[in-house]
């Protein structure tokens, strides 16, 4: 593997364990890490969270990472492979600024 | 082989047909682009009647406890649990929609076998004793689906219809004749299914239709609902369902419960997840809009093969091709770039990729 693409996915693996132990712990979830696949609905079909439990969710997001995300943004909360998008993509929105 | 109860009416509209496991679906009906669009924008009317169906009384949820994968006896009145069910050595068998109805539990299934099949694990489980029907033969199932499909649904139902939870199941009649409505779907877009019976099912199929002409309805098949599936990150049980089989790389634990009772295949399904992943399946695109992606190409990385497309269709929405591939565990992240067909460019990506306009849509809206 070339180091530019283990970087890149050293990066993001790192992001996907925080969400995905935040969410587990946040919301009680009967899962592991690993069963928690990133493309897993969050609202609705998949893991069915709630109003409530979306505030949860955007709650660990700003503690863990202190990125924000706007009370119109849903498509953030489509699912752990977005969060991590939002996430990575912010962060590097912040290096260009900085 | 099985075929629709309304069969005639839909041959008569123009339905193309396809066998799956013995039994006969509606392929497409115009063109697949038409129909695609008609979900996005307006309302699909689809015949769904080649899912089996099973009316199992209260006596019979121990039965379903153990051909289901997801936590059965947890599903509260009105509500429906979308789960799998596996063969023994814990292989997807079927799509699974199990609604609690009042005195009795609905099973409504999606299968990779055939009918007989599903009948004859069902009896070995008891079956008979546990006084399950198969209705797959006396009733219909039809959905409509689309950014529409709620002024539809309104106008038919009345506007209580509008805050019923998304899988729940509710009793209505159309006309005299008594059906269950399910909220729910696959496409993204509002969804909700019908279980009609069979001897009013044509009746119901126009009254919908005509219902629908001023919302924009066309007939849909299976065909443009597998693109809406891919596009929404839908498990679709003939696409990748039936390539990989193991519910554990496709991302389907949450559709099992895990700490709970016994179910057929599960003891197979825990021993691979003690073991670990190997494989994992993550979305992939073009990275030019108008490159190549199908089924069967090798994903390559520094001449490394590292996954295999396993499902891919044309996104009208997005405007390229969109797949699933089977990755090595280490390769499957998003975010990436590698080599696809003919050394063209492809990209991991997050699945589902936008938002879909009935997400956009406030009730006070409706």
């Amino acid at each position: 593997m070339k180091d530019e693409m283990r970087k890149k996915i050293e990066e993001r693996a790192a992001v996907l364990e925080v969400i995905k132990k935040d969410l587990i712990t946040r919301l009680n979830l009967p899962y592991e890490p690993e069963d928690l696949h990133e493309d897993v609905s969050l609202l609705g079909s998949g893991l069915g969270l709630d109003s409530l439990d979306a505030l949860e969710v955007i709650l660990g997001i700003e503690h863990s990472f202190g990125v924000k995300i706007a009370d119109d943004n849903i498509a953030v909360l489509r699912s752990i492979n977005s969060i991590a998008d939002h996430v990575l993509e912010t962060r590097a929105a912040e290096e260009v600024s900085s | 082989m099985r075929t629709s109860p309304i069969r005639d009416l839909l041959a008569a509209r123009g339905a193309r047909f396809e066998e799956r496991a013995g039994v006969e679906v509606p392929l497409v009906f115009s063109t697949f682009e038409e129909e695609y669009a008609a979900v996005r924008e307006g309302v699909g009317l689809s015949d769904l009647s080649f899912c089996f169906r099973y009316e199992v009384p209260e006596e019979g949820l121990d039965l379903l406890e153990q051909y289901a994968a997801g936590p059965v006896a947890n599903i509260r009145f009105g509500r429906v649990l979308h789960t799998l069910a596996a063969d023994d050595e814990g292989m997807i068998e079927a799509d699974l929609y199990v609604a609690n109805d009042d005195e009795t539990l609905l099973l409504i299934g999606e299968g990779l076998v055939p009918d007989a099949s599903t009948a004859a694990t069902l009896d070995g489980l008891g079956a008979a004793d546990a006084g399950l029907k198969d209705i797959s033969g006396s009733t219909a199932l039809f959905a409509l689906d689309g950014f529409n499909a709620w002024a539809v649904a309104k106008d038919l139902f009345g506007a209580d219809v509008l805050g019923l939870p998304y899988l729940s199941i509710e009793t209505y009649e159309l006309d005299g004749v008594e059906l269950k409505l399910i909220r729910g779907g696959k496409t993204s877009e509002f969804g909700y299914q019908l279980l009609v019976p069979a001897e009013s099912a044509a009746t119901i199929w126009e009254r919908l239709e005509q219902a629908g002409a001023a919302h924009g309805l066309k007939p849909v098949g299976l065909e443009a609902h597998e693109a809406l599936r891919l596009d929404g990150r839908f498990f679709n049980v003939h696409a990748e369902g039936a390539k990989v089989r193991d519910p554990l790389p496709l991302g389907l634990q949450w559709m099992i419960d895990i700490d709970g009772d016994d179910f057929r295949g599960k003891e197979a399904i825990l021993a691979r997840r003690e073991a670990g992943l190997l494989k994992k399946i993550i979305g992939v695109a073009p990275v030019d809009a108008d490159g190549p992606l199908a089924a069967g190409d090798a994903i390559t990385h520094d001449g490394e093969t590292v996954a295999e497309v396993v499902t891919a269709s044309f996104s009208p929405t997005l405007g390229h091709r969109i797949g699933l591939a089977l990755f090595d565990v280490a390769y499957a992240y998003a975010g990436l770039e590698l080599e696809g067909a003919d050394g063209k460019g492809i990209r991991t990506v997050s699945l589902p990729p936008f938002i879909p306009k009935s997400l956009t849509i406030k009730l006070d809206e409706m």
